[in-house]
């Protein structure tokens, strides 16, 4: 049994709550965490604001560079715009659900890790609803928006298959910046200087996750593939869709199973992430 | 009581123990009129003389070297620093080399060109705003902690106080860009400027933006005497900030709305302007004409930042019991 | 020494002869604007678009005079004022109404020249760096009060005489315990050699040894330094041991000023026995029943509207934490609390934004 479930103690009395119940109080934790949030007043309206200015400048700076760029290793102007597009959905919804596995250093620094520690509510889930984020709404509209528009541009022969493939490369691109935030928030368990580096990455990612990553020379590519997996955020699947798969450097079926590979990423870390809690080390004296 | 013998005239002297006191009665009670002033002042603490009162003190500024000193005491973070540059510029350069494998210019600029640009823009936006948030050090931190109480019991001004920590983050960022700079000027990953007229241009064009960027900076973080906490609001800026600067995408990628817009904020002379003399793509001879602009905002800034501290000033209440 | 000559303080006399170490109080008022949720129905986007503002007095004509070189304590419940009237005299609070003069100076007008004869410590909110040693942090605020390297190695030593600060103080504040942290503020505050010391809840937390060493200190400070300590305190022990003459706060007014002694008569009946319980006993009469359990911390956190309203929330609004009712913020935290839920609703809800210590009147 991993520390994080290790305090659930199960006697008689206590019991999992079943699944009706757990939603219920999921809906409920982000109802007072949205309540908090709104007396910020300026924080919360500019908070709406963020995820569109933010995203905003990512599609930006992608869009302003296709625009004068003819095209980029192969890939015409519009599968780009689908990789870009793939990406910043599947950030959206990791911001929405995931991101404050990112700010596990701030949570930890004010000192509410502890409190996690003794519920009885998996760990990984309290810290994933310890704050609402208001980003998300904005995130989530300019994901969608530019993903749309995407779609207006390209001329793909889209086939139910296609279509739920792009679904499931979305799905899994959120799972796998998850997965890679999460191995980040390791470090704050113990350090708590980390917020840099997982602003950074996010910084990276954003910028760099929506290009066709085979203009990169090979160390940076496989570097972005293997160990640091941008690419299965949004290239690989893109690639598959668009058909530029001979150039990823790649064998098929590793192309193809981004989704899937996302998903076990993304356990995998989860794993490994609750085996560190023993490595916490409360703040204060 | 017995006689003490008084010196007003020297200041506070050596730490020394012992001498007794003359036992003070108790004060009256609150019904009683209270209007005697304290007849005697301790003898233990002479009054300081008058000029030393109302100036602040200078050797104050020596306060700035407490960035270098934490960011040095955790190994960890020059690391991180480091590496974080490293990747991000060699993507960076990577990148733009892949984009301009097709082309020979685009909007007017060549691959040398628009790499060096990038890359000065990239080590730029790492070094010119010191995070510090691990430290504990930013104006919201110290907002929620209630330690922003203690700036204003110090013989400098929370103002001067400001000032001096971002001196100190300055300082610590520009040794960190001027070493990225020449290692990448010596390494031949970028090129030198176009002439040396217009690196000095360049340089003075950089030196106002980062004075304009301090200003901004400090009206954002005054923002946290009004609302506490600032965090969306800081970020928010950067972005737009870095946007606007032409941190990530030269500003003449831009179609040509954006562009007049953008030259009438103050953010496009932080690094657009300098960065553009540098390589050569704005004569030095428009040199005036930008520093003119830049110029004029700094002077708003600064008048805008002093009536914000005057108020900011009155307005805070430290929490607690 | 000609006290009745103008100086730019006004009334009390020349500044020149200085009254280093006293402090008067005359009228002292605070009044904070509160921001409250507007009541009926959609409540939440009202509040969204504008507040309501409640007048809300901390401070209610308090008048006090301290001589050079006495130990005052503050007493009273949380929230009953005492934390704003040290606030007002150390200058941070400019006062609604009233006078308040110390060194001769008024504070919140002259805060450099204030500054330079004041020092304080705020329990539980250090000034050192996080990352610094504590002997670097100790050096840079001496750079800051202008103290040459001589004077400043004096001063540590004979600090670390008492306080024993060679033990740690190379160890960056981060990794500092609370009783190591708060001896080393103590040193902070003093660094300059002020002639007052404001001690807000110094000792809140720490263990029996480091609160007798700081008492030690204290009592050093006083008796042989002569300076002037003023102090809040929730520790009885503290309060008997070390000061000479108490003043109770309570709904930003007086309810005593005076010895300690005297309060005793006026409050016990009987002779019980010495030591803390009688001094509880006695402040529960002079305070009334239901304040004197906030007095004494127990469970007073908590009764209090200002950590009630779940920090975040009440002072969000932009203002000072506030008592509880008043249809405040503080209502939905109650109703996290009375949702009778687990834990985790609260937990996690209840606790977003942080808790803000500091906020805006």
């Amino acid at each position: 049994m991993d520390a994080g479930r290790a305090h659930e103690i199960r006697t008689g009395l206590d019991r999992k709550p079943g699944l009706r119940e757990q939603a219920a109080l999921y809906y409920r934790i982000s109802r007072l965490n949205l309540k908090a949030q709104t007396a910020y007043h300026g924080e919360f309206v500019l908070g709406l604001l963020f995820g569109l200015v933010w995203q905003g400048s990512m599609v930006l700076f992608a869009g302003v560079l296709l625009l004068r760029f003819p095209g980029l290793g192969g890939w015409k102007q519009g599968d780009v715009l689908l990789i870009a597009s793939m990406r910043l959905v599947s950030h959206s919804l990791y911001v929405a659900c995931f991101s404050n596995i990112a700010m596990l250093s701030m949570t930890v620094q004010e000192g509410r890790m502890d409190g996690f520690l003794l519920r009885p509510m998996p760990v990984y889930r309290q810290v994933l609803l310890s704050r609402f984020q208001v980003n998300s709404f904005g995130d989530l509209l300019a994901g969608a928006g530019i993903f749309v528009l995407a779609l207006f541009r390209l001329d793909l022969g889209w086939t139910p298959l296609k279509a739920v493939y792009v679904v499931c490369g979305i799905l899994g691109g959120t799972l796998v910046e998850a997965g890679v935030q999460t191995l980040l928030a390791i470090g704050a368990l113990r350090f708590t200087g980390l917020f840099t580096w997982t602003s950074w990455v996010d910084q990276t990612i954003s910028t760099f996750g929506n290009y066709p990553l085979n203009v990169l020379p090979s160390p940076a590519k496989d570097a972005l593939t293997f160990v640091f997996p941008v690419a299965f955020i949004a290239y690989l699947p893109a690639a598959i869709v668009t058909g530029h798969t001979a150039t990823t450097g790649l064998p098929l079926w590793l192309t193809a199973a981004a989704p899937l590979l996302g998903l076990g990423f993304f356990l995998l870390a989860k794993t490994i992430w609750y085996r560190s809690l023993r490595l916490y080390q409360s703040v204060g004296g | 009581m017995s006689e003490i013998a008084l010196n007003p005239a020297s200041g506070p002297g050596p730490f020394q123990l012992p001498s007794q006191l003359p036992s003070q009665p108790p004060s009256q009670l609150p019904s009683q009129a209270p209007s005697q002033p304290p007849s005697q002042p301790s003898p233990q603490f002479p009054p300081l003389r008058r000029s030393a009162d109302t100036r602040q003190s200078r050797r104050a500024w020596r306060a700035a070297r407490v960035t270098v000193l934490s960011e040095f005491y955790e190994w960890g973070r020059v690391a991180s620093t480091l590496g974080m540059l490293v990747i991000r510029a060699a993507l960076t350069y990577w990148l733009w080399q892949a984009l301009y494998a097709t082309t020979k210019s685009a909007a007017g600029l060549d691959s040398r060109q628009a790499t060096t640009y990038a890359l000065l823009g990239v080590f730029y936006v790492a070094f010119r705003a010191v995070n510090r948030w691990a430290a504990r050090d930013n104006m919201v931190q110290h907002m929620l902690e209630g330690t922003i109480a203690y700036w204003f019991l110090r013989p400098v001004s929370p103002r001067r106080f400001y000032c001096i920590k971002a001196c100190g983050d300055l300082g610590y960022g520009a040794s960190w860009g001027a070493i990225a700079y020449i290692v990448c000027l010596t390494s031949g990953v970028i090129a030198p400027p176009v002439s040396v007229r217009a690196g000095l241009a360049a340089l003075a064009c950089m030196t106002l933006g980062l004075v304009t960027l301090y200003y901004l900076r400090l009206l954002i973080d005054l923002a946290c005497f009004w609302t506490v906490v600032n965090n969306q609001l800081v970020i928010m800026y950067e972005i737009v900030q870095n946007v606007l600067a032409g941190a990530l995408v030269p500003l003449w990628f831009f179609p040509a709305w954006f562009a007049s817009f953008d030259r009438l904020l103050p953010f496009q002379g932080t690094l657009n302007v300098p960065l553009s003399l540098y390589i050569g793509r704005t004569p030095v001879n428009q040199f005036a004409g930008a520093l003119e602009v830049q110029a004029l905002w700094i002077a708003i800034l600064a008048v805008l930042s002093t009536l914000v501290w005057r108020r900011a000033s009155a307005r805070v209440t430290v929490l607690g019991g | 020494m000609n006290i009745n000559r103008p100086g730019r303080s006004g009334a009390l006399g020349g500044r020149a002869a200085g009254h280093a170490g006293g402090i008067t109080a005359e009228n002292l008022t605070k009044v904070f604007h509160v921001s409250a949720r507007r009541p009926g129905r959609f409540s939440a986007v009202r509040s969204l678009i504008s507040l309501q503002r409640v007048a809300r007095t901390a401070v209610d004509g308090v008048s006090f005079q301290i001589q050079p070189g006495e130990l005052v304590a503050f007493l009273g419940p949380n929230g009953a004022g005492k934390s704003t009237t040290i606030k007002m005299l150390t200058g941070i609070l400019t006062p609604s109404s009233g006078r308040v003069e110390v060194n001769g100076l008024v504070p919140h007008r002259e805060r450099i020249a204030n500054a330079r004869r004041v020092g304080a410590v705020f329990g539980q909110r250090s000034q050192l760096w996080w990352d610094l040693p504590a002997r670097d942090s100790l050096s840079v605020l001496a750079d800051i009060h202008g103290v040459g390297p001589e004077l400043f190695r004096e001063r540590v030593a004979a600090f670390d005489r008492i306080l024993e600060l060679s033990a740690f103080w190379d160890t960056r504040a981060r990794q500092l315990s609370l009783g190591q942290r708060v001896r080393c503020d103590l040193a902070a505050a003093l660094i300059h050699d002020p002639a007052v010391l404001y001690l807000d809840e110094p000792t809140i937390g720490m263990d029996v040894v480091v609160k007798e060493q700081v008492r030690e200190f204290l009592r050093d400070q006083v008796e042989n330094r002569g300076r002037t300590v003023v102090l809040t305190t929730h520790d009885m022990t503290e309060v008997e041991r070390l000061a000479e003459r108490v003043i109770l706060i309570n709904h930003g007014r007086i309810v005593y000023d005076g010895d300690l002694n005297t309060l005793r008569r006026n409050h016990s009946d009987t002779d019980g026995p010495d030591g803390n319980a009688d001094l509880e006993d006695v402040m529960r009469r002079a305070f009334g029943r239901q304040a004197a359990s906030e007095l004494l911390g127990e469970g007073g956190e908590a009764a209090s509207g200002v950590e009630a309203a779940a920090g975040g929330e009440a002072a969000s609004s932009g203002d000072v934490g506030v008592s509880a009712g008043s249809g405040v913020e503080a209502a939905s935290s109650t109703d996290a609390v009375s949702g009778g839920d687990v834990e985790a609703g609260v937990g996690p809800g209840a606790k977003t934004g942080g808790r803000p210590k500091a906020a805006i009147s």
